[in-house]
């Protein structure tokens, strides 16, 4: 094994997502909480002034008044109550996760090299970790559940976030944009950064639906009130809506049948998937897909598609090698020239030597070879036999 | 990542209830509100309330609002703060790519890959589970090997080399074939076991143990075999480590069986000795990955053409050449130093009599009309027939 320096860009690139998550997370707690202070103190501030007014004025009786302080009690106490819900179950759990996570982070960047049995542990972990994101992407939750509970690793990864995605999906998936239109209301201000137009394709969903079912004067008040906030950059798209009206749902014309077309729900779901993933920073990919295909291209070889194949080699494995096919091969602008015998690279301190038939082996491995035959020499793979000392030195400059 | 460390302990500074701090957590400044409404409530009962009463609770209220939006805003800042300091650590986002994968055949490839890779690391309640979740098919012949394979492992761990030597007996031939030293590396493991463990120093046990199980192995470990017996003279442990023999008394001549013993066995099996999916997941995430982004965004910026799949592009500023660990070196490349091409069945190696090689293009590019090269390395001239094709 060599030594080798932790490449600590290279492993960070991978990790954006697993702090912006529960970032992201902790930030919903906290815009949760400012509802919370604005409702009820609303509601509060209100009260105290309409009482102030009302005894000015001398209308007030002390049985309302009583009354209208004891209302106001129970917000006050209802709002201490809920924040320290909200920091206790949501807003400390969250921080502690975020705190775990960098601190996770911090260790690989403490590493000196990779030849370290703490560095294996890492990347151990790693890989759980990507194959748990993997696992919750393409469905697999219940291997995903039972690899995070055999390796104790709920805090490091995002099992209710994936959770949270299927549910939305699984909606959208039975024709309903409820719950994929409450997410955008919650996640309104992140959306409109990203300029995302989700809720204008599930608001306009709900409209062909309506439209769908020949309910037009609901679709009407709908349009009023769903899509005309959305005048300024989708007009275009609302007026053809407005015209779907008069357009039966049986209709062959193109760009009405692509509006009442069951396939816009399957493109619904890509672009909440989309927008919730850029939310969160997660890859379009999953992480374990990204590694494998950056992986993959570092070794890949034309020798690991012809006879020449090594069992050692992880592009050689049949199943790895099918992945293979989709990336490109490595690029190598230098030699190096591996002993089919020992495995071992060869260099000026183990220099190549080539049978008279072009056979090519490390000095080392023809030595002991030479020292338990007498000074023979046998070409494994051509079964040639020569004496040791009727081989060649090979330059390879 | 200590600028997002020092960070988030602020934000949790400014988020947990100390008393510490200018603004009151919003918790005391709500009991604060709660003790003014109270006292409000025991006026209104004793029949002491004036206009004042009122005018005063609707301030405190006031006041007590803009308290708690103090301290929301000093959360809000410290959030805000935090997401700088990630955004400063991580600079670059994951690049998005055409999906991968997808193909039928690599799916089944994909899911084939990681059910063998909980079995081969021993998460064999993992493997069913994903076995029966992906439907991925696995022959219980193949399932027993890794199940034996852990179970060696196990016992090699707890220091029993039992089960190990008991494999190496029955796969004996193969191991030879390898000229694999595994199964005298065990014996070897336990006789220093025997010798180490005998406190004060009776080497007796240990040499009975010798004379039983290394002695056979004499003829192909003639020197090592001398220096276990050698090192006899160097008891106990403490002077042991004091000799020449320091590296028998080395934790590592036992442990170092684990991996030894996983190759063969693998090996056995027609498997590599590494466990596939880390090799390339470490690769992909130590640092390739970054690089090939870094040349397509040069690319990208020369306008020239990406493609994900092909060979990873060259261009005199971002040549892709990612650079791997001996471990990871599998096959070998030869790239003439002449033409930087990479030798192909069609463009062999070829060797001259001077012994440098260049590929059969090159060479005869290299050649006059009469067939005499000059190498381009040494003062040698040869004929460009003599030259032989090498295979690597």
């Amino acid at each position: 094994m060599s030594t080798k320096k932790v490449n600590i860009d290279g492993v960070m690139l991978f990790e954006q997502p697993f702090v912006r998550v529960p970032y992201e997370n902790y930030r919903k707690v906290f815009r949760a909480s400012q509802r919370n202070i604005e409702r009820e103190f609303g509601n509060i501030q209100t009260g105290s002034n309409e009482l102030q007014k009302r005894t000015k004025s001398n209308e007030v009786n002390l049985e309302d008044a009583a009354k209208a302080v004891d209302g106001m009690i129970a917000r006050v106490e209802n709002l201490k109550r809920k924040l320290s819900d909200l920091q206790e179950n949501n807003g400390k759990p969250t921080l502690d996760v975020t705190h775990e996570r960098i601190q996770h982070l911090a260790l690989i960047e403490a590493l000196p090299t990779t030849n370290c049995p703490d560095f294996s542990r890492w990347a151990d972990t790693r890989l759980d970790r990507w194959l748990v994101d993997w696992m919750l992407r393409m469905g697999r939750e219940k291997t995903a559940r039972k690899l995070v509970q055999e390796r104790g690793i709920e805090t490091l990864v995002d099992i209710d976030l994936f959770m949270d995605i299927h549910r939305i999906e699984r909606a959208l998936f039975r024709h309903s944009c409820t719950e994929a239109i409450a997410w955008c209301s919650e996640n309104k201000t992140a959306l409109r950064k990203i300029r995302s137009t989700l809720e204008f394709e599930l608001r306009l969903q709900e409209y062909i639906e309506l439209s769908r079912d020949r309910r037009t004067q609901e679709a009407i008040t709908y349009a009023r009130r769903y899509l005309i906030p959305w005048q300024e950059t989708h007009l275009e798209q609302i007026t053809q809506a407005m015209a779907l009206l008069a357009v039966q749902p049986s209709t062959t014309c193109g760009q009405y049948k692509r509006l009442y077309d069951e396939s816009r729900w399957t493109s619904l779901i890509q672009a909440f998937r989309l927008a919730i993933y850029s939310l969160n920073s997660l890859p379009t990919e999953p992480l374990l897909h990204l590694a494998l295909y950056a992986g993959l291209a570092s070794l890949k070889l034309p020798a690991c598609y012809d006879l020449t194949h090594n069992v050692d080699c992880p592009v050689c494995d049949p199943n790895i090698s099918i992945l293979g096919k989709e990336v490109p091969f490595s690029h190598h602008a230098n030699s190096t020239i591996v002993c089919y015998l020992s495995g071992k690279i060869m260099d000026e301190d183990n220099m190549p030597m080539a049978f008279p038939n072009g056979y090519v082996y490390s000095t080392e491995a023809l030595e002991e070879m030479a020292a338990k035959n007498n000074g023979k020499v046998i070409c494994p793979r051509s079964g040639h036999v020569c004496d040791f000392t009727a081989l060649k030195k090979v330059f390879i400059s | 990542m200590d600028g997002p460390l020092k960070e988030l302990e602020k934000l949790r500074a400014s988020t947990e209830n100390s008393t510490k701090g200018k603004i009151p957590s919003a918790e005391s400044s709500l009991d604060a509100l709660l003790q003014s409404l109270y006292e409000v409530k025991s006026r209104i009962a004793a029949g002491t309330v004036t206009e004042d009463t009122f005018a005063l609770l609707s301030q405190t209220v006031d006041a007590k609002k803009k308290e708690i939006d103090e301290k929301q805003k000093e959360a809000y800042n410290a959030i805000a703060r935090l997401g700088k300091a990630l955004d400063k650590r991580f600079t670059q986002p994951l690049p998005t790519y055409d999906p991968l994968f997808t193909s039928h055949a690599a799916k089944e490839a994909l899911d084939r890959t990681i059910a063998l890779h909980f079995l081969r690391t021993g998460q064999f309640s993992t493997a069913e589970t994903f076995i029966e979740e992906s439907g991925v098919e696995i022959t219980s012949e193949l399932r027993g090997q890794f199940v034996e394979l852990h179970r060696i492992m196990m016992a090699l761990r707890r220091q029993d080399v039992g089960p190990a030597l008991e494999w190496s007996r029955k796969n004996r031939s193969f191991l030879r074939s390898r000229s694999s030293p595994l199964e005298f590396y065990l014996h070897r493991s336990q006789y220093i076991r025997l010798l180490l463990s005998s406190d004060p120093s009776n080497p007796a046990p240990a040499i009975s143990y010798a004379n039983a199980a290394l002695r056979s192995f004499y003829p192909e470990h003639e020197l090592e075999f001398k220096r276990l017996m050698g090192c006899l003279v160097y008891l106990p442990k403490q002077k042991l480590e004091r000799s020449s023999y320091v590296d028998l008394a080395s934790p590592s001549l036992h442990t170092d069986l684990e991996p030894l013993f996983a190759k063969e066995y693998c090996a056995s099996l027609g498997m590599s000795r590494q466990v596939p999916l880390r090799v390339v997941g470490d690769i992909g995430g130590g640092g390739a990955l970054a690089r090939i982004e870094k040349a397509r965004t040069v690319m990208k910026e020369k306008k020239s053409e990406w493609s994900q799949s092909g060979e990873l592009p060259v261009c005199c500023s971002s040549d892709i050449e990612i650079p791997l660990p001996p471990e990871n070196r599998y096959h070998s490349i030869f790239a003439c130093p002449v033409s930087k091409d990479q030798s192909t069945e069609q463009n062999p190696p070829m060797m001259m009599t001077c012994g440098h090689v260049i590929t059969k293009d090159s060479l005869q590019k290299l050649s006059k009309v009469n067939g005499r090269v000059k190498c381009p390395y040494c003062p040698t001239e040869s004929m460009q027939g003599n030259a032989v094709r090498v295979y690597f």
